[in-house]
């Protein structure tokens, strides 16, 4: 079955960061199996690398050992089906939502007619629906984001990646993305690579935690969370969340 | 949060005709008590004449002032043109070649260090007393500022939206055309209103020098006849021709920049 078939597969990544006085060493040896339409979190202190790892997966930093390979192809540089979702939105001030949108459109060289009608599917889907015509600087940050998200989706990608795209929202808003990245996962069967310092977070959303050691990381721990899905926010009163939170935090203190 | 959409370019010069009433009312109050000063203590045409005299000489003998009017407006923009395409192709070109930044950029520099006013005589000797020389002069004098900005907003480019546009396998055009210049042009658009008014003490000191035609020659040919009603009318006209290329350039930012600027400049 496809939701069975590996997706993305790391093996023996070392990366390695040239600095004018030395050599750091950010990654050690990772492993990683994802299986398609897995949404998987890679759990960790700041500064652990686990950012270093999804750009590197992402085809946007190059690697200094081991492999990484998308549908058994390696990793040589930005694939077409896969969407990137950053920390901040870096949204264009200077276009409106809908063309900032469609940006991944134009850039892919690709017919941006064709995709109109997926950005107001999207932004509908995100509740920005009247928002396409306005320009960034009249959204919250959490709208914002939701923009990005929708940017990283209208080339309909199999694979997003998520850099920690919630660390700058306030906790309300945050549980309310995670709500809504959850409906939207279940919406388009991607598969996610979510990367967070939130132990909640990456309880609550994933089907496996991943949690990486300090530099020089390596994965120290694999969890499986079988939480119940559709998931809501009520989920994280229950014994098993907590169970897993408490594992979790066992992991990451070593 | 500014709602560019809602406000029309009709509606922001209305503001802005309710923002400068302050700046009239004094304007017109300074005229005044310069009139009544000039009046009362009996000071020499020659030496201050009164407004009221300045606006006369101006509406008798405006057919010579606008002889010299359209000379140096034009000029004025010829060399404020080339300084434009010279200025941001160089800027661009230093923000992309090492080579430029290393091999030419502290030539750019030590050249500012000459006082280009200085150049005038030069250019006479190699072009002759005509147009060329003025508006090279414009052109030296106004091209800095828009090479400097032209770099640094490039350089101001988000490194993450570069990260960005990458991820979605963007090339090197792509990434210039779509995020760099954007990113650029309130920078540019600071360099071309200081440009502008370059561009103008430029062609006036060319016609200082030339001595051929222009409002800076009438100034000087006035001044040589201590017709200092008509050396003041000359320099009236030459605010307004400045005023008017500077507001130009500002009401072409309103158009080209219809984004929130505020937390990048």
């Amino acid at each position: 079955m496809a939701e069975n078939s590996v997706h993305v597969q790391i093996a023996a990544l070392r990366k390695i960061y040239q600095t004018r006085r030395e050599e750091i060493e950010a990654i050690r040896n990772v492993d990683m199996a994802v299986r398609e339409g897995e949404f998987v979190s890679i759990l960790g202190p700041s500064g652990c690398g686990k950012s270093t790892l999804l750009m590197a997966v992402g085809g946007l930093l190059p690697i200094s050992g081991g492999s990484i390979e998308i549908d058994r192809e390696a990793v040589t540089g930005p694939r077409r089906d896969t969407g990137v979702v950053f920390q901040s939105p870096v949204l264009m001030p200077w276009r409106t939502i809908e063309k900032n949108v469609l940006f991944p459109i134009e850039s892919l060289g690709l017919r941006v007619a064709d995709y109109r009608d997926g950005v107001a599917a999207l932004l509908e889907m995100t509740g920005l629906g009247g928002f396409a015509d306005n320009f960034p600087s009249e959204l919250s940050g959490g709208m914002q984001q939701r923009v990005a998200i929708c940017r990283a989706l209208i080339h309909n990608p199999t694979l997003l990646l998520m850099d920690e795209p919630f660390s700058a929202l306030d906790a309300i808003t945050r549980d309310a993305m995670n709500q809504e990245l959850l409906r939207i996962w279940q919406e388009f069967q991607k598969t996610v690579l979510f990367v967070t310092h939130s132990i909640r977070e990456a309880v609550f959303l994933s089907d496996r935690v991943f949690v990486m050691s300090p530099r020089p990381a390596v994965i120290s721990k694999i969890v499986d969370i079988e939480l119940p899905r559709p998931r809501t926010l009520d989920i994280e009163e229950t014994p098993a969340f907590n169970v897993y939170v408490a594992e979790l935090r066992k992991a990451i203190e070593g | 949060m500014a709602q560019p959409d809602e406000n029309g370019i009709a509606a922001q010069i209305a503001t802005q005709a309710v923002n400068l009433a302050p700046a009239t009312v004094i304007s017109i109050a300074i005229l005044i008590l310069w009139q009544v000063i000039v009046v009362v203590l009996k000071i020499p045409e020659a030496i201050l004449p009164t407004p009221v005299r300045i606006f006369d000489v101006m509406v008798e003998r405006y057919d010579l002032l606008l002889t010299h009017t359209w000379p140096t407006t034009l000029q004025c923009i010829y060399g404020f043109l080339l300084a434009v395409a010279v200025g941001v192709g160089l800027g661009i070109m230093l923000a992309f070649s090492r080579l430029f930044r290393t091999g030419v950029y502290p030539l750019v520099i030590a050249f500012q260090v000459v006082p280009k006013v200085a150049l005038a005589p030069l250019f006479i000797v190699w072009f002759g007393l005509g147009m060329t020389s003025r508006v090279l002069l414009a052109f030296v004098i106004a091209f800095f500022p828009m090479v400097v900005n032209t770099f640094a907003g490039i350089q101001s480019t988000d490194p993450v939206m570069i990260r960005m546009a990458r991820s979605f396998s963007a090339s090197r055009w792509t990434i210039f055309s779509k995020i760099e210049f954007p990113t650029a042009l309130p920078y540019i658009f600071s360099g071309l209103k200081i440009g502008i008014t370059f561009a103008v003490i430029g062609i006036i000191v060319a016609e200082f020098v030339t001595a051929q035609e222009g409002l800076g020659y009438l100034i000087v040919f006035s001044e040589g006849n201590v017709d200092t009603p008509m050396l003041m009318a000359a320099i009236f006209v030459l605010s307004v021709v400045g005023v008017i290329l500077y507001a130009l350039i500002v009401l072409l930012e309103k158009i080209v920049i219809r984004w929130d600027v505020g937390q990048q400049l």
